[in-house]
């Protein structure tokens, strides 16, 4: 059965939906005054716009989806960091998950290695996601400062991965099973990396 | 088929996404692509101030790797924008268009002046918020025509609501920001054209783009 | 006066988000009072669900390195399509074989109609998104180590 005989009367349905909740968080948008909350408002408003591409309701919409969420969370990313230094609250100490138990016990390394691993194996997107937050998790617990030059050259690598991986499929795609491992690795490592650095970013611990 | 930019010249084909060049988009692509040269040969220049009252001038001197990131974002935003310029997908289209966005905040933002970092922070928001009805639009197109493809959009009366369009317009408006060119004044202050340069003529480019592509459906 | 006005309100940067916001709330009404819209019934890659599947809503069909159709736009362009959409790795193919939970998280694993869409087919899409992703973590790390060294 079609999926997307049902959808036809729906679709209009959902797009009031979708576009109710936008219009409230763009007239929010409107009046809000403080910074910090235009960037969480947008955030919001942004939801309202992934619910719109997944009204497609296909195969497709699920596809979209990824891209969209990710362009907004990028730029989420970057938001923040200009407010932090615009606001001049880098040089503010951060407090670390002072637990005295996991600064010295093994437990965060066993769960992290748990969490890698298990990523690994899930590979993709959703590995990546598991993977990364066992990093982040390692690096709450032991209050990391090292230097992080080598988890970017990671994830440039990955991003060559990918593109290179891209090619494959483009051009020999009698590859392909090589080109789908090179893609599935390559995100692995991209999320992994971007995410562990971004719970490295945090600032000098207090 | 409708043929607002030209007979396409030749195809670039990526699966279901056709890269496709019109003697229109043909133009497009080769300004973006000089002026991405010029910025990746010229040097920056330095800002000059005047000192008030006395016969005096000082040079504002841009270190080397504030240089090297605002040379690097000016390159990205170039490359995005040629992207923009040749796309024949709407979705791919709206990627482009909010990473030329992202890169024009960059080049903004790498300015250590907290003036500056006020407005970029503003105009970040502003390409933010562009996803939104971007997106949205991309997402109806699809929904209602069954295709995201421009060719296949173009070819046959195919009903797009005018609202997908609007947003579309809407959107590219947020990410160029171009009828704000009154407040990017205030980001000229900052020193170091060309690459302020490149954030007006990559929203230029992608607004005479964003013409063509409501045009086209 | 009155574009004297304008051009006024327009050159505090402050005014641009709720001024572009205001547009955004005044399109999303129009959006609305234009409504409703028709489907499109003729979709690329409509979805299927297969009732008992145990990859259920991902289900499109055939086992792993066999080739199945599938909707895309251009065909011709991606003549290996289909094949990503069958594959199941060895350990994603067992637990399918044990589970019925298996097609909530077939997205986590390589092979499948997404992986099929997001790398293959669409794949250009997919390299611009990280590309964002890309740009935006190289604006945040710059600004970050800048105030760091300071």
């Amino acid at each position: 059965m079609m999926w997307t005989a049902a959808l036809w009367n729906e679709y209009s349905v959902g797009l009031v939906i979708a576009f109710t909740c936008a219009l409230t968080g763009f007239a929010a948008l409107t009046i809000e005054r403080d910074d910090l909350h235009k960037l969480l408002l947008i955030d919001l408003v942004e939801t309202a716009s992934l619910a719109v591409v997944a009204l497609i309701g296909t195969d497709l919409a699920e596809a979209l989806i990824l891209p969209g969420l990710v362009v907004g969370i990028a730029e989420l990313l970057a938001l923040s960091q200009i407010y932090l230094t615009k606001e001049e609250l880098q040089h503010y100490k951060v407090k670390r998950l002072n637990i005295e138990v996991m600064m010295i016990s093994p437990a965060p390394i066993i769960i992290s290695t748990i969490l890698v691993m298990y990523g690994i194996i899930l590979s993709g997107f959703t590995g990546g996601g598991v993977a990364g937050l066992g990093i982040v998790f390692y690096f709450m617990s032991r209050s990391f400062t090292g230097n992080f030059h080598v988890l970017e050259i990671a994830s440039g690598i990955s991003w060559a991965l990918w593109v290179a991986s891209f090619f494959v499929f483009m051009f020999l795609p009698e590859w392909w099973y090589l080109a789908l491992m090179g893609a599935a690795v390559g995100i692995l490592l991209k999320v992994i990396t971007k995410m562990s650095l971004v719970g490295a970013m945090w600032g000098e611990p207090e | 088929m409708n043929e607002i930019g030209g007979t396409p010249l030749f195809f670039l084909e990526f699966g279901d996404i056709v890269v496709y060049f019109t003697p229109f988009t043909l133009t497009l692509f080769l300004l973006a692509l000089v002026f991405t040269v010029f910025v990746l040969i010229s040097r920056p220049e330095r800002q000059i101030d005047i000192a008030f009252g006395a016969d005096a001038f000082y040079a504002k001197v841009i270190s080397l790797p504030e240089l090297r990131f605002r040379r690097f974002m000016s390159i990205a935003c170039g490359l995005a924008c040629m992207g923009a310029m040749v796309t024949g997908d709407v979705f791919d289209f709206t990627l482009l268009v909010s990473l030329v966005g992202i890169c024009n905040v960059g080049i903004v933002a790498a300015v250590k002046s907290r003036h500056v970092q006020n407005a970029a922070y503003q105009y970040g928001l502003v390409a933010l918020a562009g996803t939104v009805p971007l997106f949205s639009a991309a997402a109806m197109v699809a929904a209602t025509t069954g295709t995201l493809s421009m060719i296949e959009l173009a070819k046959d009366a195919v009903a797009i609501p005018l609202a997908a369009r609007a947003l579309l317009v809407l959107g590219v408006m947020g990410e160029g920001m171009a009828p704000f060119y009154a407040a990017k004044a205030e980001m000229f202050r900052a020193p170091g054209a060309p690459y302020v340069i490149m954030c007006s003529l990559s929203s230029l480019l992608i607004f005479l783009r964003v013409a063509e592509v409501i045009l086209l459906l | 006066m009155i574009i004297q006005k304008i051009s006024r309100i327009l050159s505090n940067f402050d005014n641009i988000l709720p001024v572009f916001a205001a547009a955004c709330a005044v399109m999303s009404i129009i959006t609305l009072l234009t409504l409703p819209f028709v489907y499109s019934e003729n979709q690329l890659y409509p979805k299927q669900i297969v009732p008992g599947s145990s990859l259920n809503p991902y289900d499109r069909g055939g086992p792993p390195f066999t080739q199945v159709e599938i909707q895309s736009q251009y065909p011709g362009n991606s003549p290996t399509a289909g094949y990503v959409t069958t594959y199941l790795t060895p350990f994603s193919l067992f637990l399918s074989q044990q589970t019925l939970y298996m097609g909530t998280t077939i997205v986590a694993h390589p092979g499948g109609i997404l992986d099929e869409i997001l790398y293959n087919t669409r794949g250009l899409d997919t390299v611009f998104e990280p590309t964002i992703l890309f740009i935006a973590f190289a604006i945040a790390a710059y600004i970050f180590r800048r105030e760091e060294h300071k």
